[in-house]
């Protein structure tokens, strides 16, 4: 059950970084290595900001 | 002075100039909704010029102002809540004139821009406008007293 619960919990942070990294990719001027490891790491930091705000929104 | 900074200039004077005239006179609704369409008409302003100086890199100031703008909007429409229930504004053929406006001005620069890159960073910067331009005047015209019975 517990390993079933950080399944899901991975899932979503990862279905969450996938579209904000895409954004990322989007915004920026140039696309080359340090912008691209840069997006991915605000990119985790945003998507498990989304998914606590998810869980205060919806209260699960 | 090409065609996009002449519309550009015609959309300043005309729909900014009307908006502003709207914040600082009149009842307290119309300037809510008056300050709502301020925004959402200096972005495609800003898409204009952007284009019309051949500056990418300025319709950042763009997607600025398509993200913060109707989070201005939801925050007067939070504060003022108690004071705009009785006579909420219903700006609806200004606000569907604005997301019209926003929504061809976005066309016409994608056009002009071809695909790529930056023609996703339009299509988002037009659908955070219009998006933002109808959920904050739906905030304004009521939503939050909806929002506020469950």
């Amino acid at each position: 059950m517990q390993g079933r619960r950080t399944l899901l919990a991975v899932a979503e942070v990862a279905a969450w970084w996938v579209p904000l990294a895409a954004l990322w990719l989007v915004l920026v001027s140039t696309v080359d290595p340090l912008e691209a490891a840069v997006g991915a790491g605000a990119s985790s930091v945003v998507a498990l900001v989304a998914r606590g705000a998810r869980r205060a929104v919806t209260g699960r | 002075m090409n065609g996009w900074i002449l519309a550009a200039a015609v959309v300043l004077a005309a729909g900014l100039g009307a908006t502003l005239r709207g914040v600082v006179t009149g009842p307290l609704r119309r300037r809510a909704a008056a300050q709502n369409l301020s925004t959402a008409l200096a972005c495609p302003a800003l898409l204009l010029l952007a284009q019309g100086y051949a500056r990418p890199a300025y319709v950042d100031l763009a997607l600025v102002l398509a993200v913060l703008g109707p989070v201005g909007t939801l925050v007067f429409a939070r504060l003022l809540a108690d004071e705009l229930a009785d006579d909420p504004p219903h700006a609806r053929t200004a606000t569907f004139t604005a997301a019209a406006l926003g929504a061809a001005v976005v066309v016409a620069v994608s056009v002009a821009t071809g695909p790529g890159r930056a023609l996703v960073k339009l299509l988002v910067i037009g659908a955070l406008l219009v998006g933002g331009n109808l959920v904050a005047s739906r905030a304004l015209a009521g939503g939050m007293q909806e929002g506020r019975r469950d």
